[in-house]
């Protein structure tokens, strides 16, 4: 099996040689137009809430304001996601054109490109990437001389995976604490500075730029009726060829991911389970992987498409020791706003900690009850998803996980 | 002020001084025009911010699941043993930091390490060591 081209076709990293055929299109395009053909496409946001791309253009499009920012979330940290990284440092000048074509659909002047502070290498990108496009005048006044009027900020973030969600983002730009924001209003309301504020993730950027680019029917053409389009797959794990793959929805199986393109598992372990949208997703086991990817089919099953990434775990893990590393993740990157989301986390890692037999009824009881407590309070993505991971494993190994004969629990 | 200028400013302050000290805490509280306590509550937010002052070289190492997965607290141990410190620790040359950290992005190349910006992938442990020692 192949992989489907869309995105990851031959790059163009030298500023001089790039033509910036999207932009130039979209430019001659009415504003309102580029938002018909994005909404046509039917492109979902690629950071993992999978909002419509083209109707979040269109809400802000249509508010009235003095000044609208749009910013790119490059904030990318998910354990087992490096698609965004991949995007910055192999195709910065499609990011760039996407970045472009969303502030002049939407209307606006100014923008920022928000990187995670470790990401060293994309920071320095494009950050040159940047200044090449103001002295080309990609970025100013004038675009092109189209009357387009755009400058681009780039924020380097400095370690705190919760700055991903678009209000912590906001917050984390003007210099405060990453800390989510309650909705509404919505950013595209009320965002930077409260001004109308589009958050792209920038796989979807660099999407929408093609999207224009190659046109929407293009797009449409590929995938599935709820999935249309491309993916970039982020495979991982006991995988013999991790690496990034670009696939059309519904191409192929979760299991021909896994062997086709990873060239099934690394030193002929069996395999365990895997996590096929990042942590905060369910697992799925070897008996649930013949399901096509796309958004709908791992919905179904019980699980999440969530930022792409594909975690291969095979046999030889201990259990206990993969929910005590997740549960750190959450325990350590939780913000701290809500309590239970704040003091569920600790005190599940904490249990996972001193584990050394099954677990009784009573504290899979307790776990439960404490993510149920967690995603009814939670604010944001993180507290709702932080136990998705633990709780499916639970559920899943149940046999080798609990104590014996106290596997019957209510639910 | 540009607020959004904010971040960027810290980072300047930590790259230079390897931490932000408060003299700087106090100025940029005045330049920004916000509170002592706002300015600090916001680097403590952040864990590449410190307000203690940290080695020449940060080492960190993903410990996120696909590098645990390729057993990244083999690489952990060994660094841990060769700079006889512990996470979070600086040696007593103020040489070497030590940070276990959340996924790094190249979750298909693990074990993965930084030093300072600059990131190692496929670590065995001894690749590890060569590199501190590089640094010595
Ligand atoms: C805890 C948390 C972390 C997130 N991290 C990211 C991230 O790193 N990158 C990203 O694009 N979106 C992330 N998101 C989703 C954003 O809130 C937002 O939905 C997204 O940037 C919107 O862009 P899109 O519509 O193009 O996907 C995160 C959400 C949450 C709750
Ligand atoms: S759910 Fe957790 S991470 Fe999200 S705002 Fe509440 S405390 Fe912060
Ligand atoms: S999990 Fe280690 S780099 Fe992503």
């Amino acid at each position: 099996m192949e992989e489907t081209l869309f995105l990851k076709r031959e790059e163009v990293k030298d500023i001089n040689n790039y033509d910036f055929p999207a932009l130039k299109k979209a430019l001659k395009m009415k504003q309102e137009d580029v938002i018909v053909e994005v909404k046509r496409s039917t492109l979902k946001g690629r950071g993992g809430a999978g909002f419509p791309t083209g109707l979040k253009w269109e809400l802000a499009f249509k508010e009235a304001a003095d000044k609208k920012y749009l910013i790119c979330n490059g904030d990318e940290g998910e354990p087992g996601t490096f698609k965004d990284r991949y995007l910055l440092e192999e195709s910065p000048l499609k990011v760039l054109e996407g970045i472009l074509i969303a502030a002049y659909a939407i209307g606006a002047d100014e923008g920022y490109i928000y990187i995670r502070g470790e990401y060293a290498k994309p920071i320095r990108v494009f950050s040159r990437v940047i200044e090449e496009a103001r002295e080309k005048g990609i970025l100013g006044e004038n675009i092109f001389g189209s009357g387009f009027n755009f400058d681009l900020y780039l924020v380097k973030g400095a370690g705190a995976y919760v700055c991903g969600d678009e209000t912590s983002l906001i917050n984390s730009i003007e210099g405060k604490r990453g800390r989510s924001r309650i909705k509404p209003p919505y950013p595209v309301e009320k965002g930077l500075f409260d001004k109308p504020t589009v958050v792209n993730n920038v796989e979807t950027l660099a999407s929408a730029a093609e999207i224009i680019n190659q046109g929407a029917d293009r797009y449409l053409s590929l995938g599935t009726e709820k999935s249309r389009g491309t993916k970039l797959v982020c495979l991982s794990g006991d995988i013999r060829n991790p690496g990034i793959y670009e696939l059309e929805f519904g191409q192929a199986t979760l299991r021909e991911i896994i062997d086709d393109f990873g060239g099934g598992l690394k030193n002929g372990s069996g395999l365990k389970f895997v996590v096929p949208g990042g942590i905060s997703t369910s697992i799925l086991l070897e008996d649930e992987l013949d399901i096509p990817y796309t958004y709908e089919d791992l919905d179904a099953a019980g699980s999440s498409l969530g930022s792409g990434a594909v975690i291969v775990v095979g046999e030889d893990h201990d259990l206990i020791d993969l929910m005590l590393n997740v549960s750190r993740f959450f325990m350590d990157e939780t913000c701290g706003t809500c309590f239970p989301c704040r003091e569920g986390n600790r005190q599940i890692y904490h249990m996972l900690k001193w584990k050394k037999n099954g677990f009784t009824a009573k504290e899979r009881q307790l776990i439960k009850d404490i993510g149920k407590t967690i995603h009814l309070a939670a604010r944001c993505g993180l507290g709702q998803t932080s136990l998705n991971f633990i709780s499916s494993v639970l559920d899943k190994f149940e046999d080798e996980l609990m104590v014996r004969g106290d596997i019957n629990v209510e639910g | 002020m540009n607020y959004a200028n904010f971040l960027e400013r810290m980072h300047n302050i930590q790259d230079t001084y390897g931490y932000i000290p408060e003299c700087e805490i106090d100025k940029v509280a005045r330049e920004f025009n916000i509170p002592r306590s706002k300015v600090y509550g916001t680097i403590r937010f952040y864990s590449m911010f410190y307000t203690e002052p940290t080695g020449k070289y940060i080492i960190r190492v993903c410990d996120s699941l696909s590098c645990h997965i390729n057993e990244s607290k083999e690489i952990v141990e060994v660094i841990k043993d060769y700079l006889g410190i512990d996470n979070g620790e600086t040696t007593e040359d103020r040489k070497f930091t030590l940070e276990i950290v959340e996924c790094l992005g190249h979750c298909g190349e693990g074990p993965v390490m930084m030093v300072n910006d600059h990131i190692y992938t496929h670590v065995s442990k001894t690749m590890a060591i060569e590199i501190l020692d590089k640094c010595v």
